[in-house]
């Protein structure tokens, strides 16, 4: 082994210090640095060698890690004891209920589109892995930032008209739940539609209820993300209280939702005309351009009002 | 039965204000880290340096000590001095120790 400049003191402070804050640091260095020569030399005294003596002092001092730890005083974990056991619950229904919907839903439009049973498999596998990875990663992020938003409430009076009513919390997080394989189902019957089941147009490619060049532009994919945002967002929401803050962005997100869906129906660029006429609905475009603008409101709406009426009784009660 | 390392996590529970107490009690004069951790040693509380020295630093914080760099000496050392706020938390937790020292006294007395 080559020898190198930094000694086995070098190494134990460098390792101790790389979770305390920058702004500490310096001094904890120094005074962590005489600490351990103090204790070197009063080996040295006692008759010790010099490489047992270091030895011995850092062996005594214990992992650097836990040492560092203690100074910060942050937590070295990332999502504690009071949220583990929902964290653990939201993840387990999220992951049996919607990767193997999204299993079961990739493997059908594979394998109806023409691939073989050995290449659906293994596509529906991968798109089910995919989705559980996506899944766990999300929440626990969002676990992770209330854990660290949430620290500055745990030092207030606990007080137990705060507790949240048993029946309640319950339907929400069912209602959570539902949101989730709701948005997910919606979103798939819109690709089928579009993708496998649209009708052929004119020049011989497939088109669905949608207006292609919307469909093309990836459109789709923003509102997806936005749905994603505002699931992350009211389960944030449910753990960390309903505030007024929390009422005023859901509002916002809505808005964010609703105008440009409902300006697309109204300009007549949300849906393909073609679509309607091919499949014979004898209506005709207009009418669901209405029923497409009226749902989006009206979800919108509740929704908006779900959360300020959730934010006023919170502070009621408080 | 009790394993060793439940057995040294109750006594390590026992003594952990402990050591508060002495800390504010021992610096009333000044001293830095090694030889307050060898001062305690001597005096029967013992404590590991890596609880110590991560302490002085809460206590500081919280305005129980106060802290200065003196580099008279070829090393620069951190000594540390029980603030008037420190005294009097000592106190209250001096009177809490004779508390619970009596309570327990009567205690076994009466078993």
């Amino acid at each position: 082994m080559t020898t190198t400049a930094s000694t086995l003191t070098d190494r134990y402070v460098a390792e101790a210090l790389r979770g305390v804050p920058a702004r500490q640091r310096t001094d904890i260095e120094a005074e962590l640095r005489t600490s351990i020569e103090d204790a070197i030399e009063d080996r040295l005294g006692a008759g010790a060698d010099a490489p047992t003596a270091e030895h011995d002092v850092l062996a005594e001092l214990g992992a650097p890690r836990r040492l560092g730890a203690r100074y910060s005083e942050r937590p070295t974990y990332l999502i504690g004891p009071e949220l583990y056991l929902d964290y653990t619950r939201v993840l387990s229904v999220l992951l049996s209920t919607v990767v193997p919907i999204w299993f079961l839903f990739s493997g059908v439009v594979n394998f109806v589109t023409g691939s073989s049973a050995l290449d659906t498999l293994g596509g529906a596998l991968y798109g089910a892995l995919e989705t559980a990875m996506s899944l766990a990663f999300f929440t626990t992020l969002v676990f992770a930032v209330i854990e660290r938003t949430r620290r500055s409430k745990r030092s207030a009076v606990w007080n137990p008209a705060s507790l949240p009513e048993v029946l309640d919390k319950r339907n929400y997080f069912t209602e959570l739940i539902g949101g989730v394989v709701f948005t997910l189902l919606i979103a798939g019957a819109l690709v089928g539609a579009q993708t496998i089941a649209g009708v052929e147009a004119a020049d011989g490619s497939r088109m669905g209820p949608i207006a292609t060049g919307l469909w093309q532009s990836g459109a789709f994919y923003i509102a997806l993300f936005y749905a994603f945002v505002s699931i992350s967002f009211h389960v944030f929401s449910y753990y960390t209280g309903w505030s007024v803050s929390n009422a005023i962005a859901t509002v916002i997100l809505d808005v964010l939702f609703a105008v440009p869906v409902v300006w697309l129906a109204a300009s007549g660029r949300l849906l393909n005309a073609d679509y309607f006429d091919a499949i014979e609905w004898p209506a005709g475009v207009g009418v669901v351009n209405s029923i497409v603008i009226a749902i989006v409101l009206l979800f919108a709406a509740m929704d908006s009002i779900d959360g300020i009426v959730r934010a006023t009784k919170n502070r009621r009660t408080r | 039965m009790l394993n060793d390392d439940e057995f040294a996590t109750h006594r390590q529970e026992l003594r952990r204000g402990t050591v508060v107490l002495a800390c504010l009690l021992m610096l009333a004069t000044p001293n830095y880290g090694y030889a307050l951790l060898t001062a305690l040693e001597k005096a029967g509380f013992g404590v590991d340096a890596n609880t110590l020295y991560p302490l002085l630093r809460r206590l500081e914080k919280q305005g129980l000590v106060t802290s200065e760099w003196n580099t008279d000496e070829a090393r620069p050392r951190k000594f540390y001095r029980t603030t008037s706020e420190g005294a009097a938390l000592a106190a209250a937790l001096t009177t809490d120790w004779n508390k619970l020292g009596a309570a327990f006294q009567t205690l076994m007395e009466n078993s």
